[in-house]
């Protein structure tokens, strides 16, 4: 029930920002010189930041790059960590041991510093969309460690079950048994990593958006809209400043709503 | 396996964890576009032949061999090197700045803690209304740290310390709460409600010495929460500790601080992580 709650608010939210891209007269970049910082009116519903572009076409563009990006970085690194898992799990023990030992050496450092070591170190001269796509690249490429030990104890298990034994026997290549039996018993514990990744991935991206290391300018994201609450002229003048950040919030309780009900499926 | 054996072995690990961080530091910064750039470069007053001189320097020191073996002298001098852009030693730069963070850290932890067990407590004990009691604790797990940071500017209340305490609470309640839930519901534990124990001595007796080796573990996973959060925290607040000059460094590719804040840091996690593995380990000695 709960998480049918979740998927509709969320459903909804998807919905409404792609109408409002899609029925809006300016794009999310166009700049209305006459208007700038102003409050809410007819023509910007929302108001406008301080270089006068429309706020709602923002938050909607900025709701679905994030939910978009941190959806694609949340499957590319499960597919990795899943990778990494069942490679380890069907390794000898000393291939295991330091597959697993390269998953500690990305954990030794903490998440955001390394995330932001790493997101800080690319292409300082690259275009908003390319700064999107290696913010979102990187998210996926240093959080998949947690993942994979959680992976590789599952397909570590499976692979001592009792039926896998048996399609061993039977003469099934490992390849196949991967494929035919490991797999669709993993989806169990592939489809929570998975959930818990997405709001993880968004807040980090809120987070290195706030700290300059996101998404470029112009193109709008969680962290360039957090960002807005430091001009303090901008917040005397509309409530509207605080619309990004009860939206997200609103993103992430859903979304944490299913990664609760997967962390309790698992 | 005796125990000495056992914790020398992984004293071994987390040293050569570290290690490992400080060299992945290097090829990650040594490869970064801009590196070799120099603010020198952009001063008028160096001539084209002072120029040359500089590009010859920077050129010494391209290849990561020599650039792994400066950073190993450096760290075996006691030094870490010079800061590539405040041209001061970094030991010196860092050291002023870990008293600041390490207070922070410890009142951030242990605020965070205090507010997380007294709210899972009493949660943990209820038999209904649990999602309701536990809101507060999910919105604030779905706030990113920046933006509690920047709420907290604006409203003028708290400060970094609160910032850190919320986000430590807001996750360690969970864990804290579905640890003490089962702890709750333990036959020993319905018996001594049975037998007419108070709540306080249930507690103190029972509950606390069944989850402390969890708990271990969850005060290394706090640290590690604390140590992410300090970056954008220290950075929104202006706080001059470790983390902002993370950050600096970061910002202008310091090679020497960022070896130094990563070993630094590696060496944090490692030692918590070694903290939440002494339970069992004297467990079974």
């Amino acid at each position: 029930m709960k998480r049918r709650i979740a998927l509709v608010a969320l459903l909804l939210l998807i919905a409404g920002a792609a109408l409002a891209l899609r029925w809006s007269p300016v794009d999310y970049a166009a700049q209305d010189r006459d208007a700038t910082m102003a409050p809410s009116s007819a023509q910007h519903w929302t108001g406008t930041d301080e270089l006068g572009r429309d706020r709602t076409v923002r938050v909607a563009a900025a709701l679905l790059i994030g939910l978009a990006g941190a959806t694609a970085a949340a499957a590319l690194t499960t597919a990795i960590a899943g990778c990494f898992g069942v490679a380890a799990a069907f390794s000898p023990a000393w291939a295991a041991a330091v597959l697993m030992f390269l998953s500690d050496v990305f954990l030794s450092l903490p998440w955001l510093f390394l995330l932001m070591m790493a997101r800080s170190l690319l292409p300082l001269t690259a275009s908003p969309l390319e700064t999107a796509v290696a913010t979102f690249v990187v998210l996926a490429a240093l959080g998949w460690p947690a993942c994979a030990r959680v992976l590789y104890r599952g397909a570590l298990s499976l692979r001592t079950a009792e039926w896998m034994i048996q399609g061993h026997a039977c003469g099934l290549r490992t390849r196949q048994l991967v494929r035919m039996h490991l797999l669709p018993h993993l989806r169990s514990l592939l489809l929570p990593q998975f959930l818990v990744c997405v709001p993880a991935f968004i807040v980090a991206e809120a987070n290195l958006g706030a700290l300059g290391l996101g998404v470029g300018e112009p193109l709008p994201s969680w962290g360039s809209m957090l960002l807005e609450l430091d001009n303090s002229a901008l917040l005397a003048r509309s409530h509207w400043v605080y619309l990004p950040i009860a939206l997200l919030v609103i993103v992430l309780l859903t979304l944490e709503s299913f990664s609760a009900e997967g962390e309790t499926h698992a | 396996m005796s125990w000495p054996v056992t914790i020398a072995m992984r004293a071994g690990r987390t040293l050569l964890l570290i290690l490992c961080a400080a060299a992945g530091t290097i090829l990650l910064v040594r490869f970064a576009p801009g590196f070799f750039s120099d603010p020198r470069e952009m001063d008028a007053k160096y001539a084209q032949a002072a120029q040359e001189e500089i590009d010859a320097e920077n050129g010494q020191h391209r290849s990561v061999n020599q650039i792994a073996m400066q950073e190993a002298k450096d760290f075996l001098g006691g030094g870490f090197g010079t800061s590539r852009q405040y041209r001061v030693p970094v030991a010196e730069l860092i050291g002023a700045r870990i008293p600041l963070s390490a207070l922070l850290l410890a009142r951030g932890i242990l605020g965070g803690w205090l507010l997380a067990i007294c709210a899972a407590l009493p949660v943990s004990s209820l038999r209904r209304g649990g999602l309701f009691w536990g809101l507060p604790f999910t919105i604030l797990l779905a706030i990113p740290t920046a933006a509690m940071a920047t709420a907290c500017i604006l409203s003028e209340t708290g400060g970094p310390v609160l910032v850190l305490a919320l986000l430590i609470a807001a996750r360690d309640f969970k864990f804290l709460r579905s640890m003490l839930e089962g702890a709750w519901r333990s036959p020993h534990l319905l018996q001594g409600r049975a037998q007419g124990l108070r709540p306080r001595a249930l507690v103190r007796l029972h509950i606390l010495p069944n989850v402390l080796p969890q708990l271990c573990a969850l005060t290394t996973l706090s640290i590690v929460t604390a140590l992410g959060a300090l970056v954008p925290i220290e950075v929104i607040f202006t706080v001059p500790g470790v983390g902002q000059l993370a950050w600096s460094a970061v910002m202008n590719r310091d090679l020497p601080v960022l070896v130094a804040v990563s070993l630094l840091m590696a060496c944090v996690v490692g030692c918590a992580g070694m903290l939440s593995m002494r339970a069992p380990t004297l467990e079974a000695a």
